[in-house]
């Protein structure tokens, strides 16, 4: 089943397509992982610096629980808080018959006895410093806080100095920056914006940070690009790969087509050939007979112009068979025979078998008394020679490696050339030698049994001959015979 | 044998040898046989009258047998045909008959085999005609039946009485009788059983048309 090829442009685009999708799902995870780690991060600041700021609300509520019964300057622990708490610079005590030095922290102190809790006063943010008021009784304390101070920096999640994130507090129009974090730039802002969870120090925590274009996982993005393409690539070499086998499969199957049609129309046109005669001479001779079967004289004539006719057409079916032998025979060979020296015939052919020889690890040895001169078609020549080696060479591989050996030998007799090929294999058995020479015979699997049948052929042609015994010393023996050249 | 009257085989091939080897051997039992070497010379000339067979080789040049086959079906030609091969092929004889061949012999054919088939497609010929001409015969009967008369032979052939007959038609069983004598005399119906077996065909299909 063939399915109909895709139009060429279409794997290309969908290949853009999947890069394109899986580029933004691993710019979008990219974010997704800094959009987390930013919220993290600014969650554990929000945390840290509501612990601290409610810190500022406890020493408060604890000094004014501890203030003094008698306005007696003897025991004042808020002299020694900024050496316990380092972000707090100063502690002030307002005692009942004094007033604060400053207005702003007058009104603070009645603000904190309305609401019952430390309030703000006299800020300044922007500089990192604020002071928290808190009333005790008829007196009041004052904290003055420094920010920088406050900030938990063993415990910051990220690193003040290089972190992307700028970290700023906000109250009241004012803004303290915390970290600096990286100027904006173009590409995505998270923020974050919430307030410390303290009543008394309500500063919005804002975090902010930006992801540029730049920061984008570009490295995968581009190992992702050049996975799809090689895909691609691989899947269009696939692809030409099987359109060749098909084609080459496709071929194949044309050739033995072919060949069956061949052999076909060969089988119907000689079939039809040959039926045509038979069928007349069938319908004449049946005829005859019948007509002979009345007796009557009368019918004579046209029983003997039937048996005439069957005659005939019996002489045109053997015409038919002697043309297709004619076709089908082999070329004579005798008419393109030349004086050809016996000797460099067997170099020649041994030369072409160097390789097979060495692989098979046989020894060949040539021994000439004298090289003959025969009458031969070369090519028809080397072909027995080579067929004879060949042979020789498949007889030996049941034979030990070390001991495999072929000797080759010319000489003259009579009026003919001869060259004698042995083996030193386990030689032809008696049953199968008769046979030797016949057409599809063959010992080995899957051999045609064409090779010896075509050098007797060869041989014959040439008005030689070929044949075959068991040698004295063992092994096979092929010789061929030739006519010599000058007699 | 020169009776004109006596079936014709029509032989059909290329090959001369053959034709007359076989037209002999078809003329020894009696049969006249016609040869043509050419298929179109056939189609062109033959008597589509005659009583017979047509006998064709499936290989020519020209129109090939099977060729010559289908057209002699499509143009209605009755006699059996007979083809002849010597490399003859399944899908090929599937062909052949599909295409309406009566038998399918392979050459070098023998004689009784040739013989008998031929004698046996002469007959079915024969019988075809026959049973064609009183077809014919009896539409031509038919034809002459009044309205009336045909609605009678209907219900007749349905199986009903005189009585049932006068109730459907609302008339009397003696119209009925009289209707029903009439038309045995034009239909030349000697018996009920002759009557539906030659009828009973047309009436369904005029009944039908």
């Amino acid at each position: 089943m063939r399915r109909l090829p895709l139009p060429p442009m279409v794997p290309g685009l969908l290949a853009a397509v999947v890069a394109l999708l899986g580029a933004g799902a691993l710019a979008r995870y990219e974010l997704t992982q800094q959009r987390d780690a930013f919220e993290t991060d600014a969650r554990i600041v929000h945390r840290l610096l509501s612990q601290r700021v409610v810190q500022h609300d406890a020493v408060l509520a604890t000094l004014a629980l501890l203030q003094p019964t008698q306005n007696t300057d003897t025991d004042r622990p808020e002299l020694r808080l900024p050496s316990v708490y380092p972000q707090i610079l100063r502690a002030q005590r307002r005692a009942p018959h004094e007033t604060w030095p400053r207005a702003d922290w007058q009104m603070a102190e009645a603000e904190a006895r309305r609401l019952r809790r430390a309030t703000l006063a006299g800020q300044a943010l922007t500089q990192g410093r604020y002071e928290l008021i808190t009333a005790a009784g008829d007196a009041a304390y004052a904290l003055h806080i420094d920010l920088q101070q406050t900030v938990p920096w063993d415990e910051w999640p990220m690193h003040p100095a290089n972190s992307p994130v700028r970290v700023v507090l906000e109250h009241a129009g004012q803004t303290y920056v915390v970290q600096r974090g990286a100027p904006p730039r173009n590409g995505w802002l998270f923020d974050f914006k919430k307030t410390l969870a303290s009543p008394s120090q309500p500063f919005n925590v804002v975090a902010q940070r930006y992801v540029g274009w730049q920061e984008l996982p570009w490295v995968a993005i581009g190992a992702w690009g050049l996975l799809v393409l090689a895909t691609l690539q691989a899947w269009q070499a696939w692809q030409r790969q099987a359109t060749e086998r098909r084609r080459a499969e496709d071929l194949l199957r044309l050739g033995q087509v072919a060949r069956l049609n061949t052999l076909g129309e060969l089988a119907a046109g000689l079939a039809h050939e040959l039926n045509q005669p038979l069928t007349a001479v069938l319908a004449n001779t049946q005829a005859a007979t019948r007509l002979l079967q009345e007796d009557d004289p009368a019918e004579l004539p046209l029983a003997r112009q039937a048996m005439d006719q069957a005659a005939q057409q019996a002489r045109r079916a053997a015409e038919v068979v002697g043309r297709l032998r004619r076709v089908i025979e082999q070329p004579n060979t005798r008419g393109s025979a030349v004086t050809v020296g016996l000797e460099p015939s067997v170099r020649s052919a041994l030369h072409l078998l160097e390789p097979e020889f060495a692989r098979r690890h046989v020894t060949v040895s040539v021994q000439d008394g004298k090289s003959p001169q025969v009458l031969a078609d070369p090519v028809a020549l080397e072909q027995i020679i080579h067929n004879l080696l060949m042979n020789a060479l498949h007889a030996l591989e049941q034979t030990p490696e070390s001991a495999r050996h072929v000797t080759l030998q010319l000489g003259t007799h009579d009026n003919m050339g001869w060259l004698r090929v042995h083996d030193n294999g386990p030689g032809i058995a008696p049953d199968v030698l008769p046979r030797l020479f016949q057409p599809f015979f063959s010992t080995r699997a899957g051999g045609l049994g064409l090779g010896l049948s075509l050098c007797d052929t060869l041989a014959n042609g040439m008005g030689g001959n070929i044949s075959a015994r068991n040698a004295d010393t063992g092994g096979a023996e092929f010789t061929l015979l030739l006519p010599l050249a000058v007699p | 044998m020169n009776n004109t009257l006596s079936p014709l085989i029509h032989l059909i091939d290329d090959d001369e040898a053959v034709r007359n080897g076989l037209a002999l051997l078809i003329s020894t039992v009696g049969l006249r046989v016609q040869t043509w070497a050419d298929p179109q010379h056939f189609i062109d000339r033959f008597d589509r009258q005659s009583i017979g067979a047509i006998v064709l080789d499936v290989r020519m040049p020209g129109i090939s047998g099977l060729t010559l086959l289908e057209t002699l079906m499509a143009q209605g030609v009755d006699q059996p045909v007979v083809m002849l091969t010597g490399h003859g092929t399944v899908d090929m004889c599937r062909r052949a008959f599909k295409a309406g061949a009566a038998e399918f012999l392979e050459k070098p054919v023998n004689d009784e085999l040739l013989i008998e088939t031929l004698q046996n497609a002469v007959r079915q010929h024969v019988k075809s005609r026959q049973r064609h001409q009183a077809d014919r015969a009896a539409r031509e009967r038919y034809a002459q039946l009044s309205a009336r008369e045909r609605e009678v032979l209907g219900l007749i052939i349905a199986g009903l009485t005189n009585k049932e007959i006068g109730r459907a038609l609302d008339l009397s069983p003696r119209t009925v009788e009289t209707h029903r004598a009439n038309l045995f005399a034009k239909l030349q119906a000697e018996s009920l059983a002759q009557l539906i077996r030659l009828y009973a065909a047309l009436v369904d299909g005029n009944a039908a048309g």
